[in-house]
């Protein structure tokens, strides 16, 4: 393994406090949440994998190798999609959705005809993975204006209107076009400056 | 590829905004090694934050010169490598398709200067797509796919960026490590996704007049050009959906020395030029340094 100081990107001779914060940056950074229905949400988890033990580690070194600390890192597996299934169909296509085989979940909803709530709420969540924000939520909204007490659905819809708001941030602070502090004019004018004053003037 | 992605250098401490020039730089210093000096008006911010996601996680040493822009004082640049090659060998290739489009959307007249530019870079493009065959290939095949999308005049926004977004993520398909492909894959998917967008966005006014295609008026009914508020918040969302995903990818790889300047870039730079295209305060700031550059070439000439 390896060093988990390394790991949580302290030195040694950090202070418990500066490890339990760089820990829970760290754990927001690489949270499921951070990673929902995200193609690349393997490879999260395997890094939070690496911070929990590296903070777990160094915890238990701490407290002089005694009880394991009072780590309870945050894990994975709110990322599958447990509700039952309306038909055998759909479960599949929700099985083939979470291990990340796309092709197989849109060919089984492509010969699914009764498309109903669910079937628009999986065709979302497909779309989502691929990158196509828009359709995916329309899909969502589709499946939310069928089943509108499905909580499931809603999330997935308010999240898409909304914008990622809570997303990680380095450093806090909000996280959108419309809500990002910092004026653009400003820099722009400085960039010119820049090019000016440093003397190349191609960059267009 | 328009000068849309770049780093908020105001607020960057200056160690960070000479490295980004110094790759600037480099660049420049490689598509004229490799193309010849005409081939260097291509370099753009764009192009820069490409070359950077290649590049390895070490800066190398840095050679220094003298160039057109700086006759007097040596400059500092990042010296060729295989990331710059591979970057100026896909800059080139990208320009060049950019521009016989702008061939093919304007009438003889006024496709006068996209054809002029055209011919300068195409012995530039001939050798470019000979190196690196796949990319040209994929290339070509997402922008026919994006001129059949544009005469049926699609109205879905992420068909419509899907062809550039994927034509950008295959500029990652020669990279070796296969975690670094997929990140960088995605990253690159999101941020192509990210500049039609926002491209189309800052066409609005000007596509409402001459009534060219734009997938942004068609899927938001804004045949003047103006955003209504609603549409503005979903339009805006959709662009913080493709900066999210392109951060989550960021974070799972180590750029190395390279992390401050794209970090401050997806997380900053991205959502401040988002919002002037949003705000039409882009468009006219562009159009001014435009025009500068211009008056010095031709006091340089």
């Amino acid at each position: 393994m390896n060093d988990p100081y390394q790991v949580l990107g302290v030195s040694e001779s950090a202070t418990d406090e500066e490890i339990k914060k760089a820990y829970r940056d760290l754990a927001r950074k690489y949270h499921p949440d951070n990673y929902h229905d995200n193609p690349l949400a393997d490879l999260a988890q395997e890094r939070m994998k690496e911070i929990n033990a590296a903070y777990e580690r160094i915890t238990k070194e701490r407290s002089g190798g005694g009880r394991p600390g009072s780590s309870n890192g945050y894990g994975y597996g709110g990322q599958q999609y447990r509700t039952s299934s309306s038909s055998s169909v759909l479960q599949q296509a929700r099985m083939a959705v979470n291990s990340g085989d796309l092709s197989r979940a849109e060919a089984l909803l492509a010969n699914y005809s009764d498309h109903n709530a669910e079937w628009n709420f999986l065709k979302g969540v497909i779309c989502y993975r691929r990158g196509w924000m828009d359709e995916a939520k329309r899909y969502y909204e589709t499946a939310c204006q069928m089943d509108p007490g499905n909580l499931e659905y809603r999330q997935a819809m308010s999240f898409m209107a909304n914008g990622p708001r809570g997303a990680y941030r380095p450093g806090g602070g909000p996280f959108g076009t419309e809500v990002c502090p910092g004026n653009l004019c400003l820099e722009l004018c400085c960039i010119y400056t820049l090019c000016n004053g440093g003397g190349y003037f191609f960059c267009c | 590829m328009y000068g849309y992605v770049r780093p908020p250098l105001k607020t960057l401490p200056e160690e960070e905004t000479e490295r980004f020039r110094r790759v600037y730089c480099g660049l420049c210093h490689t598509l004229g090694q490799r193309y010849g000096a005409a081939a260097r008006f291509i370099l753009n911010y764009d192009f820069t934050f490409l070359a950077i996601l290649l590049s390895d996680p070490v800066e190398e040493s840095c050679s220094k010169s003298r160039c057109i822009v700086s006759p007097i004082r040596r400059r500092s640049f990042q010296p060729s490598s295989a990331a710059l090659e591979l970057a100026a060998d896909e800059s080139v290739i990208l320009a060049y398709w950019q521009l016989r489009d702008g061939v093919k959307d304007h009438d003889w007249l006024h496709g006068v200067k996209y054809r002029s530019v055209s011919k300068i870079l195409e012995p530039a493009y001939r050798r470019a797509a000979s190196l690196r065959p796949a990319f040209d290939e994929q290339t070509r095949l997402q922008l026919a796919l994006l001129e059949r999308l544009e005469a049926e005049r699609c109205s879905s926004i992420d068909q419509a960026a899907d062809a550039f977004a994927a034509l950008l993520a295959a500029a990652a398909q020669e990279v070796d490590d296969p975690v670094r492909r997929r990140v960088l894959e995605q990253l690159l998917y999101h941020l192509g996704r990210w500049v039609y967008l926002v491209d189309a966005a800052d066409d609005l006014k000007k596509d409402a007049l001459s009534g060219d295609y734009n997938p942004v008026a068609l899927r938001f009914g804004l045949g003047d050009g103006v955003w209504t508020a609603e549409a503005r918040r979903e339009f805006a969302a959709t662009l913080d959906h493709s900066i999210h995903m392109m951060a989550t990818a960021f974070e799972l790889w180590d750029f190395g020395v390279w992390t401050p300047v794209l970090e401050s870039t997806l997380y900053t730079g991205l959502f401040q030029v988002g919002k002037a295209v949003l705000d039409g305060r882009f468009r006219a700031v562009r159009r001014g340094r435009i025009r500068k550059n211009h008056k010095n070439e031709e006091e340089t000439t």
